[in-house]
């Protein structure tokens, strides 16, 4: 795919790690109970972007939220609670599962693993009422928002779209998935992060007064299908960035968002077999 | 330029048939395919109730497809469900000797990945991963998207795949998003749907524990009651539909058989609250409205709906209010239907599965029933074609998945043309 679309980049924002606090972008405090560590992590980094945007902090209907998401979270305390209650005689037992462990299941868990979870979030706080795409799990599918995000602007479906990845890597379960596949990662390398852009059309930009802070100059993103089950090659990332790499979906927004003024590219090569460039100019 | 999108196969594995003929004559004749959970001892769990995809079927054995590739997998549901219903697919966009030209690509939409509770006791325990490959990326959480790189690489798609997770509307945003692929452009065909199994004992207790479930355990037929007064939850389901999707234009020159075109896809958010829908209907209205748009047809055009329907005291009261809304005066005259009625909720499957059932029974026109409808709902006042099937041409339907979260999806189906019609008609034939 080549990017030949007029959009630029009117905002960047992101968060690294695992201490997020979103309560200030909250429409509600009580809201902050069913939130999970990656919702936290995609509302303040959407709220940065869309605050560097100087976009009013209700998007509506012209805007649409284009996301990936990482894997699927969970923490080892929430796992062991369950498992230990559904023990007997040292084996798992469906009906202690179905009784006491059902009884200590957080109904909040269910919510804030969800990988739909950060979309409703950051629609719900920043008021978006417009067309979505979420995808899951990796960079690959962060560039397939990013398609999206452009066609919607290209064909004037939206005014506004903002672009995120959001990945909640600093747990249990991530660290579990990825200590069994080929080319193991250690829990050090995994780093929880959200990014976000925001991509308007030129003209749109120009008549809103809106500083620009990236143009994109081109997009590359193919795709090479194969067996998951035999040896895969090790993930490949880079960036003009340097440290700035391996969050998953988020990536690319967070490397764009802390980039110097000038030319930036990054590429990668997924485990999940997608082959992605790009090319941007910081402002 | 925008291309007009066919579908030129489609596969289906639900719990009331495993073929699009199987599955199409259960839906007219009103089956149940909910019974008492089987797959595992649900024990003392409120909901003791699933709608199953059987074992005991001859399509069953087809799921060795999937096998060659994933033995362990098996254990994941729903990637043989994925592979089962794809082969189906590309079996039947395939059968006119000639196949979708160009590159191909995927749009799936998966469901929550499996979590094995023995896995869990076992790490617990200290066990050591295993050392096969295989059945280490099985232990303890099953990858979702494991099934969109093993039906990659069966289908030797080439063009980037999209993985979507917008929960119960995820299959239909993964036939709307691949057929506006194909519009614009942007991939030539298309194998799109959904697969989803949560009927395990994290999935059920997670879905008990919000109470989104029907707890109707003595009575599952009845159980799941769309827009009925005494709907007290969904019935969960699970299974896989797969569509071939391609240029019309591509698909006539080659000679393939058109079941129906996809003509129009919108989404929206409720942006309201994470577990019950905007009490006005407000995304749902915009969803279905922006498909309209995208398809240029105005509600007056639309035959039939297939609702989301799900049997849950909030959802169908609102999804009623919506359609009044779109549909304005027209609205008590356009019949109304549910899948989930007789399947459940197949979550992520869900848009994928039931877009079948409306292009199968469009095909034969016919609307099937929503079961189980015996005292509607004050607040549910529209056809909803309750009990038994309608004999009833259709143009236009429109078919809709609101997830739980506020992402609403809406496509719009066009009936193929005359010529091909007859085609698509002579493939699932039903009788009265």
């Amino acid at each position: 795919m080549r990017s030949d679309i007029p959009v630029v980049v009117t905002g960047l924002g992101h968060v690294v790690g695992r201490d997020c606090d979103s309560t200030r972008f909250l429409k509600s405090r009580k809201l902050r109970k069913f939130m999970g560590r990656q919702d936290e992590l995609a509302v303040v980094a959407a709220a940065h972007a869309v605050e560097a945007a100087g976009l009013p902090p209700a998007l509506g209907e012209r805007c649409g939220l284009y996301l990936a998401v990482g894997f699927i979270p969970f923490e080892r305390d929430d796992l062991d609670l369950l498992v230990n209650a559904s023990m007997e005689n040292d084996r798992f037992s469906m009906e202690r599962f179905s009784t006491t462990a059902f009884r200590a299941l957080n109904p909040l868990l269910t919510f804030r693993c969800l990988p739909n979870m950060p979309a409703f979030h950051v629609s719900l706080n920043l008021d978006i009422q417009g067309p979505y795409w979420v995808g899951y799990p990796g960079v690959g599918q962060f560039y397939v928002a990013l398609e999206e995000a452009s066609a919607a602007l290209a064909c004037g479906a939206i005014d506004v779209a903002l672009v995120g990845g959001v990945a909640d890597q600093d747990n249990f379960l991530v660290q579990h998935h990825f200590s069994r596949i080929d080319h193991p990662l250690d829990a050090d390398a995994l780093t929880s992060a959200a990014g976000f852009i925001v991509l308007e059309r030129q003209p749109d930009a120009a008549r809103r007064g809106a500083a620009l802070k990236a143009r994109m100059v081109g997009v590359d993103l193919r795709y090479c299908p194969a067996d998951p089950f035999e040896q895969s090659s090790a993930h490949e990332e880079s960036t003009t960035v340097a440290g700035v790499a391996g969050f998953g979906p988020a990536s690319l927004a967070v490397a764009l968002s802390t980039a110097p003024p000038g030319v930036f590219t990054h590429a990668v090569r997924s485990r999940d077999r997608f082959l992605a460039s790009s090319e941007w100019v910081i402002e | 330029m925008k291309h007009r999108v066919a579908v030129t196969g489609m596969g289906v594995v639900a719990p009331t048939g495993q073929s699009v003929a199987e599955f199409l004559e259960s839906l007219l004749s009103g089956r149940s395919g909910a019974g008492p959970i089987s797959i595992f001892d649900p024990g003392s769990l409120p909901t003791r109730i699933a709608a199953e995809v059987k074992s005991t079927s001859s399509a069953a054995a087809h799921w060795s497809v999937g096998a060659e590739l994933a033995p362990p997998c098996l254990r994941d549901r729903k990637i043989s469900f994925a592979f089962e219903a794809a082969r189906q697919a590309f079996d039947a966009a395939t059968a006119c000797g000639t196949v979708p030209n160009g590159e191909g690509g995927l749009s799936l939409g998966i469901g929550l990945e499996l979590f094995s509770m023995e896995d869990a006791v076992a790490k617990r325990r200290g066990d050591r991963l295993p050392l096969n490959r295989r059945d280490r990326l099985s232990f303890l959480q099953t990858p979702s998207d494991l099934s969109v790189s093993m039906l990659t690489a069966r289908f030797n798609l080439t063009a980037p795949p999209a993985t979507h997770v917008s929960a119960c509307a995820a299959g239909t945003d993964a036939i709307g998003s691949a057929a506006r692929m194909i519009a614009q452009g942007r991939r030539r065909w298309m194998l799109a749907g959904g697969a989803d199994s949560m009927i395990n004992p994290l999935g059920v207790a997670g879905f008990c524990s919000i109470g989104a479930m029907s707890t109707s355990n003595d009575d599952p037929a009845g159980a799941s009651r769309p827009f009925d007064r005494r709907r007290n939850g969904f019935v969960l389901g699970e299974g896989a539909a797969l569509l071939v999707l391609e240029r019309t234009s591509d698909a006539e020159a080659r000679g393939a058989t058109i079941y129906a075109e996809i003509a129009g896809y919108g989404t929206s958010f409720d942006a309201h609250g994470i577990s019950e829908p905007h009490p006005d209907g407000r995304g749902a209205f915009q969803a279905m409205r922006r498909a309209l748009d995208d398809a240029g047809v105005e509600p007056s055009a639309i035959d039939c709906i297939n609702a989301h329907g799900t049997s849950t005291p909030k959802n169908d009261a609102v999804e009623t209010l919506a359609l009044k809304r779109l549909l304005g005066p027209r609205a008590h005259q356009v019949p109304v239907c549910s899948t989930k009625s007789m399947i459940g909720h197949l979550i992520s499957a869900a848009g994928a599965v039931e877009a079948v059932a409306a292009i199968a029974c469009m095909n034969q026109g016919w609307v099937h029933p929503t079961i189980n409808l015996d005292e509607p709902d004050a607040a549910c006042d529209l056809d909803y074609v309750p009990h038994t099937a309608r004999r009833h041409e259709q143009e236009y339907v429109l078919s809709s998945s609101f997830a739980f979260g506020g992402q609403n999806a809406s496509i719009v189906i066009r009936r193929a043309m005359q010529r091909r019609r007859h085609e698509a008609h002579e493939v699932f034939s039903w009788k009265e």
